[in-house]
């Protein structure tokens, strides 16, 4: 699987992580390692949906259209 | 190395009774690397100014000593001053000289945090650290003291120094002019364009102690003046004010903080200046009328070179701008250079004002190429074995200062050298050198802040 280079995601697309969980980008720094986002979904620890989190850019695995 | 190895300063390399300083405090890496601890982790030092960082994210990169350090304002309005250093591994976490960005990541490994100095990202965390990190604690490090004075941001890493306006003392009043806006409103002040920074080969005490107030080196400048890079094509300045006031050198004794300073008689305004730019000398006619009614008396102070302790250099007038000299190594300095307009200034005033201070000053001013060209040949002819054995003189002048020194009603607190007739003295180098050796031989700010026995005494 290709790298996804998370410094051209735009607030409001929705990413798919590494442990399956579903997350929408709240902000971008621009950083290309760190993405704001919120989870949809999250099959391992479903607490954390609804929460604002960091998330790391090697944990996005995919992009949801 | 030919160094002298007692402890004492003092009496030792700094000898204000024979008016002499060796040239080791200079050239000495030994001394240098003392000094980074002795008074550069200790003293209050110039970071930015507010006009900087005008917005929540917006940030500065500066330098306190040798240190990177980052001015940002967080996401509540507060303003910060952090080490640009990771906690994990000490990578900058911000390589850019200014901007906006909600978190500081560490290119490394990726720690990232928030404007607010907190860590908020840390790859990995619940895997490999398995959540027990204690992010609290693991934050950028952040300045013992910060203050915000009428916009221009001050820190020192030590949390035993006194507040910043005790640090100033009597001094207050130099910033101010610097500060304030020239129609004598409180801190109107704004940066104008980006800093000038370049490096100069020498030791950080040439510009210090030439800003200071040295009057005596006015011959470096002649081809300035003859060229007449002044605002109204003569000289290097419009400075009526020197024909009609009195020329002081202030300095502030137990603070290390010493100018040039103009007192013009009581009544008198300052003569025109800008002639040539009908709209910029109008404005600063109607500025210095608001002045005298808003300030009194005290707007017969005119502003010159000076220095605040360590590092800082002010130029209150012509051009209005405001130095820090980064020491770099023993031998090298980095100089940064603000430059200041009042910020409700017409537009013409402040394109008027840039084209002036840039022929003035920095690297490509030509007043200040004069300036690099002497530290930097000084600081070298220094060095050598043979050099090196053999003090600068600091004796001119020595004995003639007065306390208290009253012009026609206006009283100005420290120690004053009248330079009216007498043109030029040392009084302010010995000033800078004294407070010098008193940081390097103090080991705490019972010892430092010695104005606060006098002060005891005098409430008894």
């Amino acid at each position: 699987m290709s790298a996804i280079n998370v410094r051209e995601l735009t607030p409001g697309t929705s990413i798919v992580l590494a442990d399956g969980a579903e997350a929408e980008i709240v902000t971008n720094p621009g950083d290309g390692m760190w993405l704001f986002a919120r989870y949809l979904s999250s099959p391992r620890d479903p607490t954390l949906v609804g929460q604002e989190e960091m998330i790391f850019a090697p944990d996005v695995v995919a992009l949801r259209r | 190395m030919a160094m002298n190895d007692k402890r004492g300063y003092r009496s030792g390399l700094v000898d204000l009774r024979a008016g002499e300083v060796s040239r080791e405090i200079f050239v000495n890496e030994h001394i240098y690397a003392e000094e980074q601890e002795r008074i550069f982790a200790r003293a209050w030092l110039h970071v930015g100014h507010e006009s900087q960082i005008p917005r929540p994210g917006d940030y500065f990169v500066s330098s306190m000593g040798e240190e990177s350090v980052i001015l940002c304002r967080d996401r509540t309005d507060k303003i910060h001053v952090f080490l640009n250093s990771c906690r994990h591994r000490g990578m900058k976490v911000c390589r850019y000289d200014q901007g906006s960005t909600p978190v500081f990541t560490c290119p490394y490994h990726g720690w990232s945090y928030g404007t607010d100095g907190r860590l908020v990202g840390v790859p990995y965390f619940r895997e490999a650290y398995h959540s027990r990190l204690d992010k609290e604690k693991w934050g950028l490090v952040e300045v013992a003291q910060m203050h915000n004075y009428k916009g221009s941001i001050w820190a020192t890493w030590d949390a035993a120094a006194p507040g910043f306006t005790e640090y100033l003392g009597d001094f207050t009043r130099y910033l101010d002019l610097q500060l304030d806006g020239w129609d004598g409103r409180e801190g109107q002040a704004e940066v104008l364009g980006g800093i000038q920074k370049w490096l100069v080969p020498c030791n950080w005490k040439f510009p210090a102690e030439n800003f200071s107030g040295d009057t005596y080196h006015n011959i470096s400048h002649r081809s300035v003046d003859l060229a007449g890079i002044g605002p109204s094509g003569a000289g290097r300045r419009d400075m009526g004010e020197r024909d009609v006031s009195r020329k002081l050198h202030v300095c502030i004794p137990d603070r290390g903080h010493q100018t040039i300073h103009y007192v013009l008689p009581a009544g008198q305004l300052p003569p025109p200046a800008y002639q040539n730019a009908p709209i910029v000398a109008e404005y600063f006619r109607h500025c210095e009328e608001e002045k005298r009614r808003r300030r009194g008396e005290e707007a017969r102070l005119v502003g010159a070179p000076g220095e605040i302790f360590p590092n800082t250099a002010l130029l209150s007038r012509q051009p209005r701008t405001m130095a820090v000299w980064h020491p770099r190594s023993a031998h090298q300095t980095e100089c940064w250079r603000w430059f200041f307009v009042d910020r409700e200034a017409p537009t013409e005033v402040k394109h008027f004002l840039r084209d002036y201070y840039i022929r003035y000053s920095g690297p490509a001013g030509m007043t200040e190429q004069d300036d690099m060209e002497n530290w930097n040949y000084a600081h070298a002819a220094s060095r050598g074995t043979i050099a090196r054995r053999y003090p600068y003189n600091y004796d001119q002048g020595s004995g003639t200062a007065v306390t208290d020194y009253e012009y026609q009603g206006l009283r100005v607190p420290g120690e004053v050298i009248d330079l009216t007739e007498t043109q030029s003295s040392e009084q302010p180098m010995r000033n800078f050198y004294r407070r010098w050796a008193e940081f390097m031989e103090a080991d705490d700010w019972s010892r430092l802040a010695t104005w606060r026995g006098s002060e005891r005494k005098a409430a008894e």
